[in-house]
């Protein structure tokens, strides 16, 4: 077994243990990198550092690999956009700066959706992420990169971030397991903005303890990010039998019409046996307004949002510029017709039409009321159920190039993992076994707040499921 | 037919920079002349990824300014996005409480055209952030001709207070009432030093008229006013053109002019008004305000300068007049009152810093900050004044002298070669004896009788009281040289 198909708990381990050294790790996750990534193509820039210039902590020497949205002091941050440019970042990202300073080893910047749009990995000024289950398929996204590193083993855990399911989705196509924490609970400081009320970082990786690991060092209050939350720090110590006996586990009764494709809906049925003999209550939860205003008012604000985050890309500070414009207008225009891509315009211009002064109350203003519906849907149904089970997507991963057509299409099929970001509420995509060679993910929600409890049914799962393989990453 | 009159209809927009040292969302220093992009940060520069945290001092600061409009505090108010594209804009839109401000209403009052008092309504005031600025490369350092534009964004993200009228003025000089007496009460307040010459308040003015035939002209933006003078100067200048459209029967368009001060006239502003849209400021939490906290501010609110004046008045008896000029600027108000404190008589020591304070510090071209006379000095040569020792005009010379070279007041006495009390006694009689002495003839005129209008006896007196510095008593000197030429 090569070093790098261990997974991060058990690597921790072995170095306190004196198995190996982080050298050693390093060495072979650097080796799996260089035998993938030409296939692949996960990471948009890959990062020269090294163990010992590691800090001690409790992720000393171990290399990881952070979505390329996350800014990164002195190294290239592109949000996988031609307007970034080669811009380099003065400062660090607050979940990348508790990384560095556990110990961790950056290896690379993720590729992704430009500006976290999209869920194919597909929208990238630098091309697309291949599924490293089957090279001919998607990753997901938009955190294709950082979910593909960690099923093809470039690194034992990742760090991406999750707007509309960008962490949920892709974790489910790749095989591996993916955490989008309750909104707060980790800093977004220097995570470059797509909907700022509905983003937040999470971690992949492929065991559910080592979600627990990355969690216990990325989250907690920042006081850079007014919106994290300033409780005390949540307790994810890893409890290798957690019980989760007398607790209700919900489907959306809504949801049961809706078509699933066949190894979706078989393992919603594995796993609500699985559940069942664990001592768990299934039971059925309605929420009417989710299932039928959700997609329309969570493109509504991501839209409304994400125009303004990206006002700043003008060329007038940083990144991609022009230097013989004549007039500002004319240097705003080219930098930003050349800059953005296809996808970020037509949300830009969404957005904009979205809030313009003569539509404002009837898309933007109403689409802040039905949220507000929303998490009190959610809150009355976590009043009747401890856990929701749904799946992340309706269908398994299409082809690469193939779903950029029809985008509505593409928007829909955000309607399992959306909700959860318009309700703020934390969602874990885990793995339930491969059907015809590839992995097929669920989700579980919790109320806000709720993720380490959520973690621990995770523990439940994983026990029962088993965890996935590293992905084959398109070696022949 | 009747003839047509017209009333104008205007409401006031300020900008005032609050007092902080710090930024409104970011710890930078608010020194916007040190060197260009020095007090900068990754947040006041909106890099990606960036987020803004709210100073709570400048929400104090806020609160202050709320008050000294007499407005209310919202127990909840939220931040917004007001997008438009400009490139000392980092962000691509202005953090700003526009739609739910931190205070209600208040208002300013002021005297009409009759001199009656008159509340001028502030609809709100509100918490925002400024931006940086340009610097173009033409030799006038105007836009146009410019080859290259700099931004300096030492300013950008500088906390404003926007206080935005009803439209209750009705003429420019009750727009400059309105102005200056809202600027006077926020410097009192502590929210501001609103130091004009720095650009610490900026106006703009909805000008429209109402005509008597039933008309009403359309509402006209005039921005770019930097100063009493000009916002005066430009609310005439509108009225007037508003007027001279409507009489000839036009309509005034609707728009947003330009006030050029140095041609005296608005313009059309060929740029068209950026078109704003406002969403709700996802990264900041709406901004809650408890009354323990209003109250903790509130108390730290002082006397406003009316209150004050009108305590000169009614308890030390202190003319309305120099009441009113000494609570213009708090300071020259803190002064006197330490004069008082110091044991001089409050009439006394009101016109004193009135005329002989305010006199030398506009010589010097100082201010009362920076005056180098203390209020007890002061306090000491209105006593002696008071007290007979000195006469006024001694006062007067002995101040001159204390302010031109910093010593004390016995110093400045000796030095005057004043003899404290004045000359009198068996002194008096020996400057009468010299004169005398001096000036025989006049002697034998006045005891021959001939000086029957007492002309020759005046003329001794003067000599006297030449002699003696000034510092004789007429009276005694009368009485002495009388005695001398029986």
């Amino acid at each position: 077994m090569e070093l790098y198909e261990l997974n991060l708990w058990m690597l921790m381990e072995g170095l306190k243990a004196g198995k190996f050294s982080a050298s050693e790790i390093f060495t072979s996750c650097k080796k799996r990198i260089d035998q993938c990534e030409g296939e692949i193509h996960a990471l948009i820039t890959r990062t020269d550092d090294t163990p010992q210039s590691a800090k001690e902590g409790v992720l000393s020497g171990i290399p990881t690999i952070i979505k390329d949205n996350l800014c990164t002091k002195g190294i290239r941050t592109t949000a996988a956009s031609r307007i970034l440019g080669n811009w380099r970042p003065p400062y660090d990202a607050t979940a990348w700066t508790r990384l560095k300073d556990a110990g961790a080893v950056l290896m690379g910047k993720a590729n992704m959706d430009e500006f976290a749009m999209g869920n194919t990995c597909g929208n990238s000024a630098f091309g697309p992420t291949r599924n490293p289950n089957d090279t001919s398929l998607v990753p997901g996204g938009s955190s294709g990169g950082s979910a593909a590193a960690v099923s093809a083993g470039y690194v034992p855990f990742s760090l991406g971030s999750d707007t509309g399911g960008s962490i949920r989705q892709p974790a489910s196509y790749c095989g591996v397991y993916g955490l989008k924490p309750t909104y707060g609970m980790v800093s977004r400081y220097g995570l470059i903005s797509y909907g700022s009320s509905l983003d937040q970082i999470g971690p992949f990786a492929r065991t559910v303890r080592d979600l627990q690991i990355v969690m216990s060092v990325i989250s907690g209050h920042d006081k850079m990010d007014s919106s994290s939350f300033r409780d005390k720090p949540h307790d994810f110590t890893h409890n290798e039998k957690p019980s989760i006996k007398g607790k209700k586990v919900a489907v959306v009764k809504e949801f049961s019409g809706f078509t699933l494709d066949a190894p979706i809906a078989d393992a919603m049925k594995r796993v609500q046996k699985v559940l069942a003999d664990e001592g768990a209550i299934i039971t059925e939860v309605s929420l009417p307004v989710v299932s039928k205003y959700a997609v329309a008012c969570y493109y509504a604000l991501a839209m409304s949002e994400a125009h303004t985050n990206l006002e700043r890309y003008d060329g007038v500070r940083l990144g991609y510029t022009v230097k013989d414009a004549r007039g500002i207008k004319e240097m705003f225009e080219r930098v930003r017709s050349y800059g953005f891509g296809a996808e970020v315009k037509a949300r830009i211009i969404a957005g904009t039409c979205l809030t313009e002064p003569t539509r404002c109350e009837e898309y933007y203003v109403a689409a802040t009321k039905v949220r507000t519906l929303i998490a009190q849907e959610f809150t009355r149904a976590f009043g009747e159920t401890d856990y929701i089970l749904q799946p992340v997507t309706p269908s398994m991963p299409g082809r690469v190039g193939e779903s950029d057509d029809d985008a509505m299409k593409g928007y829909e099929a955000d309607l399992y993992t959306l909700p959860v970001n318009l309700a703020g509420l934390p969602g874990l995509s885990f793995f339930t076994g491969y059907a015809g060679g590839l992995p097929v993910g669920l989700q579980l929600i919790g109320p806000r707040w709720s993720d380490s409890e959520l973690l621990d049914a995770g523990i439940i799962l994983e026990n029962h499921l088993g965890g996935p393989r590293i992905a084959n990453g398109g070696v022949k | 037919m009747a003839e047509l009159t017209f009333t104008p209809v205007i409401g006031i927009e300020i900008h005032i920079r609050l007092k902080s040292d710090s930024k409104l969302f970011c710890s930078c220093s608010t020194d916007t002349d040190a060197p260009a992009n020095t007090n900068i940060c990754p947040v006041c520069m909106g890099l990606p990824g960036t987020l803004p945290v709210l100073n709570h001092h400048v929400v104090e600061q806020g609160m202050l300014a709320g008050f000294a409009m007499n407005c209310g505090i919202r127990p909840k108010s939220l931040f917004f996005r007001k997008s438009y594209f400009y490139p000392d804009l980092p962000k691509g839109h202005q953090i700003s409480q526009c739609d739910l401000p931190i205070t209600t209403a208040g208002y300013i009052e002021v005297h009409d055209a009759d001199g009656n008092l008159k509340k001028i309504r502030v609809h709100h005031m509100h918490l925002e952030e400024d931006v940086g600025s340009l610097h173009h490369s033409a030799s006038d350092g105007r836009l146009e001709g410019a080859d290259t534009s700099y931004v300096d964004y030492n300013r950008s993200g500088t906390p404003l207070a926007e206080i935005v009228s009803e439209p209750d003025v009705s003429s420019a000089a009750e727009a400059v009432e309105y102005v200056m007496t809202l600027r006077r009460r926020v410097i009192y307040s502590g929210a501001s030093d609103v130091e004009l010459e720095k650009g610490m308040m900026r106006f703009d003015a909805n000008v429209s008229m109402k005509c008597s035939d039933g008309r009403w002209g359309h509402k006209v933006e005039v921005k770019n006013m930097n100063s009493f003078k000009a916002l005066e100067r430009a609310i005439e200048y509108e009225i007037k053109r508003q007027k001279k459209i409507m009489l000839q029967g036009g309509d005034v368009i609707q728009e947003t002019r330009h006030w050029n001060d140095a041609k005296g006239i608005t313009s059309s502003s060929r740029v068209k008004e950026n078109y704003r849209k406002f969403i709700v400021e996802p990264d900041l939490p709406p901004l809650y305000i408890s009354q323990e906290w209003i109250d903790r501010v509130a108390a730290r609110m002082p006397e406003m300068p009316d209150v004050r004046a009108n305590r000169y008045v009614n308890d030390w008896g202190v003319p309305r007049e120099v009441a009113d000029v000494l609570t213009d600027d708090k300071n020259l108000a803190d002064y006197f009152e330490a004069c008082v404190a110091a044991g001089a008589n409050p009439v006394r020591a009101s016109h004193w810093v009135r005329t002989e304070v305010l006199r030398v510090l506009n010589e010097k071209g100082q201010k009362i900050s920076a005056f180098t006379v203390k209020p007890e000095t002061l306090a000491g040569i209105v006593a002696r004044v008071d007290g007979g020792t000195l006469s006024t005009t001694q006062g007067r010379e002995v101040f001159d002298k204390v302010c031109a070279e910093g010593i004390g007041i016995d110093d400045a006495v000796k030095s005057l070669g004043i003899t404290e009390g004045g000359v009198a006694g068996n002194a008096l009689a020996d400057i009468v004896a010299s004169v005398i002495a001096a000036n025989p003839d006049v002697l034998d005129e006045i005891k021959s009788g001939k000086d029957k209008k007492g002309k020759k006896l005046k003329f001794l007196q003067g000599l006297v009281m030449k002699e003696s510095k000034g510092q004789a008593k007429p009276q005694e000197v009368a009485e002495a040289v009388a005695e001398a030429v029986k």
